[in-house]
């Protein structure tokens, strides 16, 4: 499967050109808010102003790609929770009016699904359309559905694919209760190097371009590979086998590309699977970037396919060689754990 | 490609605990829709729902899960995956197999206690036992860790289509040779969240649904649960074989957040899309297992559709939503369950409460039991909010 094009709305300012320019958006204030274009070009006032932030993003990325490519025949969303804000805005009207009379726009848009549904409906795409909700793999997940949409595709086909997370204050709320933020106050640029407890909360909308056929492809994923629970030992055995099963070896592999979160509690799990497979390799990560959020590794993704393209102004990436492959590891809380595997585009690079 | 075939399926809904307990029920004609009991909402005084017979505190005795911040979402999905996998005999080696995957799926998920989660997003009081269960992927990674399952796990939502989709998703990874077995399925329980979306969008019938009637006046919300087991045709060896996952289809209907079109090009594409993959063609299909919500938007289009695509020669079809309401992202799996029913009895389970066909379309569905009857093929349709909508064909297996 390849990728043809990249988009994303985030805490950095990628929507334009400033961020592979080297620009790095400092946030001190403990939460990463994504920085919105304005997107009145292209959704109708009357329409954003019913859009939640995630379903507002999740248009803002895609609906231009979908616009561009007219060959996208579905769409394929992966958010571990969708609309939160307007969801718990829903909740709150029925506690609070005790299940009296609602008004059902909050409630329709806080389905996970009306991101893929509203792309579908202002994109008119009547393919192949689904909604991955499955935490911190959600992502991965909608990428192996297209990867088995476009392999058992007769013809060329293009597929939109991407994955949405907002901070609400509500899921900011109970992902305090969880302890996923850190008590004390530090910026973006500090997070990595952090050894305290929690990471500091980001969100975004990331959008890719899918193909089966590699003409015009900035990228292509060989492969990817999800797990459950593991020990640290069992992680390294598979991933060993994930590598082999693609032909592969680790140093194969030219650089790594993290999702450390600045979390004292679960980095060990970066940093044991580098020591142990990975000793002499390149190695960076990107929540600096995004902040933390179940679907981050999307932004992960975006970030590889830079360096694959041979980006290296990106702030703090000066240092880095221009890989031909690169292996995007993230997980969330150390339960589940999800690699993508992505090789540059050969032709490019030639 | 390798055949992909049914060889467990597990069902919890209002129609009884497990699938042998369902299946008297639709013999029965007893409907499970009525009065709630043990749902709490000031909609139960005013509304039937389809309500699973058991308590939170039944359903972990039965589940024999004491965990603590276990939701009633995860307790019905987990005694339903526990009578799918006891079903298909898979063994605890075969479930941590990295080559069986899980593909469940939910719409309400972990916030199906309102009022914890109104309290732990408020700030509110102290902190319910539920604060870490609220993702609508929670039920899945409850049971990824109580089972040990290491292979591919996903959540899907797509609305009322979900676990059509987990079937679907199931069955490619499958044929493509990166799973040898798939657990799918879904579930979802009544919470005062769905009832007051639904009734916000004033499509709750206020009594027992009535799909494909003229006077049908909205759906009535049931909760459940059901996963089936699917395997690769290579290692089914002599094992009991229910059904073959013959073809799918998922489209958009790309019309409207929570209608769908007049035109159907939604449904109709999912059902042409399913027919294509299956290799039949319409005259092949003995049962059509409808989405029919009953809501009067969607019995129409629908019907639309099935006059489009077979003409004068609609085959007999019913919503068994009759039987269990709309049990959401359940609903694809509850309802594929009753489709492999059908295949392996032979059996046509009714519509209930019919009387008068939608005017201008004039379809009429099953209304009595029909027994003794050689169905080889079956379509279940599954079409929900977000223009989502598939159709699955489920076959004998020869």
């Amino acid at each position: 499967m390849y990728i043809k094009e990249v988009c994303a709305i985030s805490p950095q300012l990628t929507y334009g050109t400033e961020f592979e320019s080297g620009h790095f958006e400092l946030h001190d204030k403990g939460i990463l808010y994504a920085i919105e274009p304005s997107y009145l070009d292209f959704i109708p006032a009357s329409l954003l102003r019913r859009m939640g932030k995630a379903v507002r993003m999740g248009i803002g990325a895609g609906l231009p790609l979908v616009k561009k490519y007219p060959g996208i025949e579905g769409i394929i969303i992966g958010t571990a929770n969708g609309g939160l804000e307007d969801c718990i805005r829903f909740l709150n009207q029925i506690v609070d009016y005790k299940e009296g009379v609602l008004t059902p726009t909050s409630f329709v848009q806080s389905t996970p699904n009306a991101v893929a549904g509203q792309l579908a409906l202002m994109g008119e795409k009547t393919g192949y359309n689904s909604t991955h909700t499955n935490g911190s793999l959600a992502f991965d997940n909608a990428m192996l559905d297209a990867q088995l949409v476009l392999e058992t595709a007769v013809k060329p086909m293009e597929l939109l694919i991407g994955a949405v997370e907002e901070i609400s204050d509500y899921n900011y709320n109970i992902d305090t209760l969880n302890s996923h933020y850190k008590s004390e106050s530090i910026t973006n640029e500090e997070l990595i190097r952090s050894t305290t407890a929690g990471s500091l909360c980001g969100e975004g909308a990331t959008m890719c371009v899918v193909a089966n056929t590699a003409d015009h492809a900035i990228a292509e994923v060989v492969d990817q590979f999800q797990v459950c629970f593991p020990g640290k030992e069992e992680l390294t055995g598979l991933i060993n086998n994930f590598l082999d099963k693609n032909g592969m070896s680790p140093k194969d592999i030219d650089l790594l590309l993290f999702g450390n979160s600045g979390d004292g509690r679960t980095d060990h799990w970066y940093n044991d699977l580098q020591q142990e497979l990975f000793p002499d390799k390149q190695i960076t990560t990107f929540k600096q970037f995004s902040g933390d959020y179940r679907t981050a590794g999307a932004f992960g993704c975006y970030v590889a396919v830079k360096l694959l393209q041979g980006n290296h102004r990106i702030y703090g990436f000066d240092h880095l060689r221009r890989p031909r492959t690169v292996l995007v590891y993230n997980q969330f809380g150390g339960e589940r754990h999800g690699f993508i595997l992505l090789r540059g585009n050969q032709a490019s690079i030639a | 490609m390798r055949k992909v075939f049914i060889t467990g399926i597990g069902s919890i809904s209002s129609l009884g605990l497990t699938v042998e307990q369902q299946l008297k029920s639709l013999r029965d004609a007893r409907s499970g829709i009525g009065k709630a009991t043990h749902f709490q909402s000031v909609y139960t005084a005013q509304l039937p729902f389809a309500e699973i017979n058991a308590s939170d505190d039944e359903l972990k005795k039965l589940t024999v899960c004491a965990d603590p911040g276990v939701t009633r979402t995860t307790l019905i999905a987990l005694k339903a995956f526990q009578e799918a996998v006891a079903d298909g005999k898979l063994s605890q080696q075969q479930l941590s197999d990295p080559r069986t995957a899980f593909i469940s799926s939910s719409t309400v998920g972990g916030m199906c206690y309102t009022d914890s989660l109104y309290a732990d997003a408020n700030n509110k009081g102290e902190t319910s036992e539920f604060y870490a269960s609220y993702e609508g992927s929670n039920h899945t990674l409850q049971i990824v860790k109580k089972y040990e399952l290491k292979g591919y796990t996903d959540t899907i939502n797509t609305a009322c289509s979900s676990s059509a989709n987990a079937i679907l998703l199931g069955t490619r990874l499958i044929q493509s040779g990166r799973a040898d077995r798939a657990i799918v399925g879904g579930a979802d329980c009544l919470a005062k969240f769905t009832v007051n979306g639904f009734n916000s969008l004033r499509i709750l019938n206020e009594t027992p649904c009535r799909p494909f009637d003229e006077h049908r006046e909205g759906l009535t919300l049931g909760e459940g649960a059901a996963y089936l087991v699917l395997e690769a045709e290579n290692l089914v060896g002599d094992k009991k074989r229910y059904a073959e996952v013959k073809g799918f289809g998922n489209a958009n209907d790309a019309f409207h957040p929570s209608a769908t079109s007049d035109d159907a090009r939604g449904p109709l594409r999912a059902m042409r899309d399913a027919l294509q993959s299956a290799e039949l063609s319409p005259f092949d299909i003995d049962y059509i297992n409808a989405h029919g919500t009953g809501t009067v938007n969607n019995d129409e289009t629908e019907s639309f559709a099935f006059i489009t695509i077979f003409g004068k020669q609609v085959p007999p079809f019913s919503s068994t939503k009759s039987y269990t309401g709309h049990t959401l992202a359940a609903a694809g799996a509850v309802e594929a369950i009753i489709s492999v029913l059908s295949i392996c009895h032979g059996e046509i389970y009714p519509n209930l409460n019919f009387e008068q066909p939608i005017s201008g379309r004039g379809l009429i569905p099953v209304t009595k039991l029909q027994q003794n009857k050689q169905i080889k093929h079956v379509m279940s349709n599954s079409f929900g909010f977000g223009g989502n909508g598939t159709s699955l064909i489920f076959s004998k297996c020869t």
